[in-house]
């Protein structure tokens, strides 16, 4: 029989890919999970939401962002989990005493090891300290060192480097040919008046989207938060 | 994208599936998946629908379905279970029908039969990402989404959880709350992707 | 100039000053250095040929002209991105698959009833898509977009390929087109209505097909 690769409970990886677009995580106690982007699972695990009083401790430890409680679970027990996003690339990082913001959508686990907060930046959420974590990216990542402007639909998230800044083109808005267009509607803008910008050392992780990764705004609503 | 080398013989394949081919082929609509007037009948009172055309000559066929990856799976002599669009085509050799499957049906709202393939011979599956084959035993039952699921083979069980922690799983706009247990002996298809998950609509 | 391929869905290119390259709007992803991205009104080829600009105004397909010294990434949607390289033949292609494509290169239409043409036909009977089809002929590279994977195709004499319109990305070469439909497939392949024609490439060239019977 020359069919694909047959995985059971014991073969399956271990906290690694199963393939392109599918990740298996050794479960032997607790782990972080977006809700929804688990697709199997072998042995004993208990799904609890965050937030409903349970695991207290675990998430003043490990989960700062009140605007997302709803969409995360925590698993715990022992067992095989397969994780997956919609056929998305997906893979696993690790993060050795550092930090890294992702768009809030690609995230889909981490361990409690790490910490995650509310980036400054709406749409993303920044995973602090040391632990291994899973996010979703439409293609494979390419990673790029600043400084570089991005586009904010292909930025996936970045890591170590300074919060970025908007970059305007003003030439473009302000010049001729805005003109043009403001005046005759013809020539539509390039769609590329805008970009996020980034300075410094660091490491940037582009996709190639346009809005597919849905994503949860955060930190546009102000109020709702702590 | 699967291309099928065809020496004179044919393959059946669901309708719309086949994107380019060289040489000489003639197609052929076949009333339903099913066998004969028997299979049709049951199409029509299941609600499971596959178009199917038989494609017949020399040459080569490709095939692709809305970009998703293709999963060969070669049968000798066992029955596969395959959620319907998930088949891309099959050798003629393989028979093909439909059977009662329980209460997957009402979940997914895909009606309450899957198709089955046997025989001896390969079939094509098409799933959203390679798809990922895993084995389930006696010992190690295995919980699927039903979102996930798209085939299966050999002697297994299959049952319906709505567990009480599992509900945690559940956004608060509802939607799907179920999983699939399968035990027994038997290997599970399962795509990578969740568009019906247990944590309801994405 | 080539592209240089990051990942199947994405290209790099570099840009120097008095080379122009032109993309589809909204398909630069990040860049790096000075670099001027504009609305291209006249579909950059300031001539009579610059028969994009025209689509432009009513396809809603602008293109943009990118300038400057530096690096560029380009990608669209998540779809796969496919590199063609010429060297001097002409490449046809929808103008909405194109992500970004060499300067040097020629832009031309072609009009229905003429090569190429006949692809706007089927798109324009059944997609409601416009009546030309874009070449692009000399010396350079161009960036297409594909529904998944691309396969390239050869045609030759005595050996012609048939493709379904709507999995159909380019083709290159001497080849003729041919619009049936063909008994059998028709009924085959009518997903909806518009599917009952086969196109048949025929003469010696490549034709580029989409793992996917999906319109970009």
């Amino acid at each position: 029989m020359n069919g694909p690769v047959v995985h059971d409970a014991w073969t399956l990886p271990v906290d690694d890919n199963i393939n392109s677009y599918a990740f298996s995580v050794d479960l032997n106690g607790q782990w972080f999970l977006q809700r929804g982007k688990m697709v199997a699972y072998y042995g004993q695990i208990d799904f609890q939401g965050v937030g409903l009083g349970h695991l207290d401790h675990l998430i003043a430890h490990s989960f700062h962002s009140p605007l997302h409680a709803a969409e995360w679970v925590v698993a715990e027990g022992r067992g095989k989990m397969v994780l997956a996003d919609r056929a998305f690339d997906v893979n696993s990082y690790d993060l050795d005493d550092g930090n890294l913001s992702i768009r809030s959508g690609n995230l889909l686990a981490f361990q409690p090891s790490l910490s995650l907060k509310q980036s400054i930046v709406p749409g993303f959420l920044t995973l602090i300290g040391t632990g291994k974590f899973v996010a979703a990216s439409n293609g494979p990542v390419v990673f790029m060192e600043p400084p570089i402007r991005v586009d904010p639909q292909a930025l996936v998230g970045w890591a170590d480097c300074p919060t970025p800044c908007h970059h305007y083109d003003h030439a473009y808005l302000r010049g001729f040919l805005g003109g043009i267009r403001a005046h005759t509607g013809i020539g539509g803008a390039s769609g590329e008046e805008h970009q996020f910008e980034f300075v410094g050392a660091g490491t940037v992780l582009l996709q190639s989207t346009e809005e597919v990764v849905a994503e949860i705004s955060v930190g546009e609503t102000g109020g709702t938060g702590s | 994208m699967l291309a099928v080398d065809l020496t004179g013989d044919s393959v059946k394949a669901k309708n719309g599936a086949m994107v380019a081919y060289e040489g000489e082929m003639t197609f052929k609509k076949k009333t339903g998946g099913g066998e004969g007037l028997r299979g049709m009948v049951t199409r029509r009172l299941t609600g499971e629908q596959m178009a199917v055309m038989e494609v017949k000559g020399h040459g080569t066929c490709y095939f692709a379905d809305r970009a998703s990856e293709i999963n060969l799976v070669s049968l000798n002599g066992e029955k596969l279970y395959v959620e319907v669009g998930n088949l891309l085509c099959t050798d003629s050799a393989l028979r093909t029908g439909t059977s009662f499957t329980g209460l997957r049906g009402s979940s997914q709202g895909n009606g309450l039969f899957t198709t089955t393939v046997e025989g001896t011979g390969q079939a094509a599956l098409v799933s959203l990402g390679t798809a990922v084959v895993l084995r389930v035993t006696p010992q190690t039952p295995l919980q699927v989404d039903p979102g996930a699921y798209i085939a299966h083979t050999g002697g297994l069980e299959q049952h319906f959880q709505a567990g009480v922690n599992f509900r945690a799983l559940i956004g608060e706009s509802g939607g799907e709350s179920f999983q699939i247990r399968f035990e027994g002996d038997g290997l599970v298809y399962v795509q990578p992707s969740e568009r019906n998950t247990i944590g309801g609509e994405v | 100039m080539a592209f240089k391929i990051l990942t199947s869905r994405m290209v790099e290119a570099q840009v120097f000053p008095g080379q122009t390259l032109f993309s589809q709007r909204g398909a630069m992803l990040a860049y790096r250095g000075e670099v001027r991205f504009t609305p291209s009104i006249t579909g950059g080829q300031r001539g009579v040929m610059g028969m994009i600009g025209r689509r432009v105004a009513d396809e809603d397909t602008p293109l943009m002209t990118v300038e400057g010294q530096g690096t560029v990434m380009f990608g669209h949607g998540g779809h796969h991105v496919h590199v063609i390289d010429l060297a001097g033949d002409t490449l046809y292609v929808e103008s909405d698959r194109l992500l970004a494509f060499d300067g040097s290169l020629r832009q031309g239409t072609m009009f229905m009833g003429s090569q190429g043409g006949v692809m706007g036909m089927v798109r324009g009977q059944v997609t409601g898509q416009g009546l030309f089809t874009t070449t692009l002929e000399g010396h350079g590279s161009a960036a297409v977009m594909a529904h998944g994977g691309v396969l390239e195709l050869p045609i030759g004499p005595g050996r012609p390929v048939h493709v379904d319109p709507q999995a159909y990305v380019a083709h290159r070469g001497d080849v003729r087109n041919k619009l049936s439909t063909a008994i059998g497939w028709r009924e085959m392949v009518g997903r909806g209505s518009g599917e009952a024609f086969q196109l048949e490439l025929s003469g010696t060239g490549m034709v580029y097909v989409q793992a996917s019977e999906e319109k970009l």
